[in-house]
């Protein structure tokens, strides 16, 4: 059950002090283990609601053609790039972190909160322009699904900023830093960039 | 000299709550011969609006809307005395403590829909039943924290160690009957009429009488424990002061 | 039972023998009996919740919030019965969530993190009955006793059931929350870190639901697809993972103030050495 050999956060009693020795994980999965089946669980509920959001896509292909029309594809591609761009500096904050540059480390993952951050400023422009032309949650079953969806994964960016406080809580602190913590949060912040890849295929390109 | 910490005064607020309680109880008009569910719309619409009921509904509910979580303090009481008992984990405390959030808020939750009825008599007389009917079920049906909180306690009174134990062994059985008398009550909406409907025999007086012989046996046993507590505990601190 | 399968803390000389001495003696002197109490009372109850709600009163799958006032009506009349007796059971044994919440905040209390966390949740939890479940039970009941109701009248009434009892979100997603952070920044090892993670999954159900307060068809409404369906898988996977942690949290509990020890050290453990007696 507890098949867990690492406590969790218990730095530096789990894995190995960052930057010390190896520089490299001895771990054959980044991260703690347990966060995989944070990661694998919630795929498969938005595997779920994309199926939902599928089948009844395709009982009312027109009226769903007709809505998406509405949506920028300027600013579902800026999303995109914001996201995609956010997880390329988590990547290199685990590594800098890994071989002990923990300045540089904490560098990139406040450029990757800038990211995000500015994620969430196009989303609300995004959401606010819509509701300007009057497109609203309940305004019709597509747009249901699109305020859903985005709102749904706009909620686990904000959770990944609670992740990116995490790391740089550990990555400020001298002693008994935990690698794998880090690792944990930055696996965190791909699965939210990769709803959102997902999201924007379905709900921006796939017509 | 013990610091005054404020247990006796807490439990000296029951006889007083008791005053309160029991003068609601016979100031609301539908208590002392209790409504009956099979009374039409048009018969609890004028009962509501009967000038010589309405006061009385009100400023009943009105008591019982203050003092209706009156009891708690006497029940985080008994919550201590469980936390006393030889057990190995303070889980039945709060089994017990889980037990009491639930109660009084059913109670409160049924004095809203009374008062709801009484604000507006000149309502359809429809809505007025249907208001009636939600403060009468929740006030009779909604048993299960009293049930449990007997039970629990009960349960902690069997399971604390035999040669010492906090309360004796019948008032556990005590807890128990009063338990088994309650459940009946749950059952009140079979029967609009007879001694299942929620005026009648087993789901009003019965049920009524035994929480008020619950609450006045407890608080004995209670006062009992702190008291004889409250002497072991200074007998004890003058035979260390002796012993200094 | 033999030495090789006691838990830690049970006092040496349990007797082997039919399974009804075995547990009674267990119920007289195994000290974790007040723990198991807890486990199975939550056992039974969730068992009794299923068939009170499902099968009994058809109160779950919810009924669509789309209906007309006949038929709404109609729904009450056919389950006038199971709505009656089903929910008078709940009345009765509804208490058995508070030995649930008892032991769930008891982990909390064996973590290493505060006490706050356990009294927080135990507080959050014991309020939710009332207006997650037993308010709903009262409503339908009060809207089956009268068949002869004005079907506009039963209509408010199943409105106000099926919207408090889904619509109860803030106790479920906070009090899930609390049990996320505490089994997070626990160096116990109660629960495991993946438990603590799937506490965010339960969570996030509330914030799904919220909709339902808003849609009256499609897969956002109390009975939808999402809302509903998807929601109530997730909380089973949920509800199954925590009772089988429970019983291991119980399993390896040794009464001490450290990392609880896991299971197969247990038995390691007691081959070489009885067991420690309760203090």
């Amino acid at each position: 059950m507890t098949g867990v050999a690492q406590a969790g956060p218990q730095p530096g009693a789990a894995g190995q002090p960052p930057g010390e020795g190896t520089g490299k994980s001895h771990r054959a999965i980044p991260g703690q283990p347990d966060i995989w089946v944070l990661v694998l669980f919630e795929a498969l509920v938005f595997t779920a609601y994309f199926a939902v959001y599928l089948v009844h896509r395709s009982a009312h292909s027109e009226l769903f053609l007709r809505s998406q029309a509405e949506l920028s594809p300027w600013l579902g591609t800026l999303d995109t790039l914001l996201m995609l761009t956010s997880s390329l500096f988590m990547l290199l904050c685990v590594q800098a972190s890994r071989a002990g540059a923990f300045r540089a480390a904490i560098t990139h993952v406040c450029i990757t909160a800038l990211l995000g951050t500015a994620f969430l400023a196009s989303k609300i422009t995004e959401w606010a322009l819509l509701a300007h032309d009057g497109y609203g949650f309940t305004s019709n079953e597509f747009f249901t699904y699109y305020f859903f969806l985005t709102g749904i994964h706009f909620l686990h960016l904000l959770i990944g900023f609670i992740t990116i406080g995490v790391i740089i809580y550990q990555l400020r602190r001298r002693e008994r830093r935990s690698q794998e913590l880090v690792e944990t949060c930055a696996v965190y912040w791909h699965t939210v960039d990769l709803l959102w890849v997902l999201i924007f295929s379905l709900l921006y390109v796939v017509r | 000299m013990r610091r005054t910490d404020g247990e006796l005064i807490l439990f000296w607020t029951l006889p007083v709550l008791a005053f309160i309680w029991v003068s609601a109880f016979l100031l609301f008009p539908a208590f002392i011969h209790p409504m009956s569910p099979s009374m039409t719309a048009a018969q609890v619409a004028d009962f509501y609006r009967d000038p010589a009921h309405l006061s009385r509904i009100r400023y009943s509910m009105i008591l019982f809307n203050w003092f209706g979580v009156g009891l708690i303090p006497m029940l985080m009481l008994l919550v201590m005395q469980v936390r006393r008992m030889a057990h190995r984990t303070p889980i039945l405390s709060y089994c017990l403590l889980g037990c009491t959030a639930g109660g009084p808020t059913v109670f409160l939750i049924a004095d809203l829909f009374w008062l709801l009825a009484a604000f507006q008599p000149g309502r359809g007389p429809q809505l007025t039943l249907m208001f009636n009917d939600l403060a009468w079920m929740t006030f009779t049906a909604v048993v299960p924290f009293l049930i449990g909180q007997s039970l629990v306690i009960a349960l902690a009174i069997y399971l604390d160690r035999p040669d010492r134990p906090v309360f004796r062994r019948w008032v556990a059985h005590f807890n128990v009957v009063v338990a088994a008398a309650l459940v009946p009550a749950a059952f009140t909406g079979l029967a609009l009429s007879g001694p299942m409907a929620w005026n009648g025999l087993l789901p009003f007086w019965v049920k009524n009488i035994a929480i008020g012989a619950w609450i006045v046996v407890m608080s004995v046993a209670l006062g009992r424990n702190i008291y004889r507590q409250r002497a072991e505990d200074s007998d004890q601190r003058v035979a260390e002061e002796a012993a200094v | 039972m033999s030495e090789t399968t006691a838990e830690p803390g049970t006092p040496p000389g349990a007797p082997a023998g039919s399974r009804l001495s075995r547990t009674a003696w267990h119920w007289r002197n195994n000290p974790k009996r007040e723990l198991w109490f807890a486990w199975y009372t939550t056992v039974v109850f969730y068992n009794i919740f299923f068939i009170v709600f499902f099968p009994v009163t058809h109160a779950q799958p919810p009924p669509h919030p789309w209906w007309s006032d006949a038929q709404v009506a109609y729904w009450f009349n056919h389950n006038h019965d199971g709505l009656i007796i089903g929910f008078a059971i709940i009345f009765a044994v509804a208490a058995m969530t508070a030995p649930q919440n008892a032991l769930i905040a008891y982990s909390m209390r064996r973590m290493s993190v505060s006490r706050a966390f356990g009294y927080s949740y135990l507080v959050m939890y014991s309020l939710s009955a009332v207006p997650g479940m037993l308010l709903l039970c009262v409503v339908l009941s009060v809207g089956a006793m009268r068949p002869g109701r004005d079907p506009a009248q039963l209509h408010w009434l199943y409105d106000f059931a099926f919207l408090s009892f889904t619509g109860t979100m803030g106790i479920f997603l906070l009090g899930s929350l609390v049990w996320m952070l505490a089994i997070l920044l626990d160096k116990n090892r109660v629960m495991p870190k993946w438990f603590g993670y799937l506490n965010l999954c339960n969570a996030l159900t509330e914030v799904v639901v919220a909709p339902a307060w808003i849609f009256h068809r499609g897969v956002l409404d109390w009975n939808g697809l999402i809302s509903w369906w998807i929601n109530v898988a997730v909380f089973g996977i949920y509800t199954g993972a925590f009772i089988t942690l429970l019983r291991t949290m119980i399993l390896r509990e040794d009464f001490g103030d450290g990392p609880l020890p896991d299971l197969k050290k247990n038995h390691q453990a007691k081959a070489s050495t009885l067991a420690g007696t309760p203090r």
